[in-house]
């Protein structure tokens, strides 16, 4: 019986997590440009590898296994979004420019710079 | 189902490869080789070799990485396109491939039992490595008790060089923050 | 279970490798090379629990900490213009 409930859990984990990690690549893939494919990519990194994370920690069995699961979802818990941070500040600095009404050439859909 | 995950690892490592061929931005080809290497790692970690995958992935994706763009940034981010397309280097590729095709009809099956290389010393470190060394990974027994030496030496040039590769890299913060640094 | 989740992931590794392909700037393939990056933490997870050798985990908490020192030293590279300066900048 609890092994049952576990597996349906982790498979809603594990699914949900597919999920979010299909969705968040192929935003990365369909946006216009840089700071929105961020967005995008931010989810992958959160949502998807969390969910699938937790999905594998319902299977895990050991107490070890856990924790080192844990870690790794900590480790990308706190380093992507520092990550996103420091790419976009170095894109904006380095002339990738925002999609969407500009402040110096109008409006209009426009590819990043370079 | 591992030969599935195998075989599409092995295809995005060719178009990885295929992709480093065709940029001529030294950064964008930097980033691809981090991409190469992290596929590279998985294979390996598909194929059992665990202690590879793990230098693979500290050494190929990391260190490189930051070695790449370290000189990079000293040397400028655009390759010179080549004048003209060249034939000999594709005809001696392809001669050498094929010869390397050919090799594989000869290598004895992947992880049989009774192949050459399990053999001759293997079993003697499966069965009396644990005895001997008291390490429970074979491997990390042969690294640092039976081949201890040779891996000191490995560390310490692999420290010499890390040492050089820093000095190299560090230019402008060691000469202090005088008005006519950089 | 795990085998889905491993196809799964790899679909999305191809999707995020045709971004690194494309471009156009040089951030998005810094862009895509980290989420490659994070895509093969958890692939390596999952593989390991397919195989019966849930010890690997400890072969994606490498990655997930090598991943982050590339994607670091490259944006550090294109703010500053050398790996070397913390404020190169506004030095130049």
């Amino acid at each position: 019986m609890t092994v049952l409930v576990l597996d349906l859990l982790s498979w809603a984990a594990i699914l949900g997590g597919l999920f979010f990690m299909l969705t968040g690549t192929v935003g990365v893939l369909r946006m216009p440009d840089l700071f929105t494919r961020l967005h995008a990519a931010g989810i992958t990194d959160t949502a998807g590898a969390g969910l699938l994370i937790a999905g594998m920690c319902l299977q895990a069995g050991s107490g070890l296994l856990v924790l080192r699961l844990l870690l790794v979802y900590g480790f990308l818990f706190f380093t992507s979004p520092i990550a996103a941070h420091a790419l976009a500040r170095a894109g904006l600095a380095g002339g990738a420019e925002p999609v969407g009404p500009s402040r110096r050439r109008g409006p209009g859909p426009r590819q990043g710079a370079r | 189902m591992e030969t599935a995950i195998d075989v599409t690892l092995l295809a995005l490592l060719g178009l990885t490869g295929i992709a480093l061929l065709r940029v001529y931005n030294l950064v964008t080809a930097a980033m691809l080789l981090a991409i190469y290497s992290l596929l590279c790692a998985s294979l390996f970690t598909t194929l059992d070799a665990v202690d590879v995958a793990f230098t693979e992935a500290a050494v190929g994706a990391g260190v490189s990485t930051v070695l790449l763009l370290g000189t990079l940034a000293l040397v400028g981010r655009e390759e010179k396109r080549p004048l003209k397309r060249q034939a000999l280097p594709l005809i001696m590729v392809v001669v050498t491939g094929a010869a390397l095709v050919y090799g594989i009809a000869d290598i004895p099956p992947f992880g049989a039992p009774d192949n050459p290389a399990q053999q001759h010393v293997a079993p003697v470190y499966l069965q009396e490595s644990e005895a001997a060394t008291g390490i429970p990974n074979v491997v990390t027994s042969v690294l640092t008790s039976y081949r201890g030496y040779d891996t000191l030496g490995e560390v310490t040039v692999i420290f010499t060089a890390a040492v050089g590769v820093l000095l190299l890299l560090a230019t402008g913060r060691g000469r202090g923050r005088g008005p006519d640094d950089g | 279970m795990f085998a889905v989740a491993a196809v799964g992931i790899l679909v999305s590794m191809t999707l995020a490798l045709a971004r690194a392909f494309l471009g156009p700037t040089v951030y998005d393939r810094i862009l895509a090379a980290n989420t490659f990056g994070t895509k093969t933490v958890v692939l390596l997870a999952a593989i390991g629990f397919l195989t019966g050798r849930p010890d690997w985990i400890d072969l994606s908490l490498i990655y997930a900490l090598i991943n982050f020192i590339g994607t670091i030293a490259a944006l550090k590279l294109f703010e500053f213009g050398t790996l070397a300066h913390t404020r190169g900048r506004d030095r130049e």
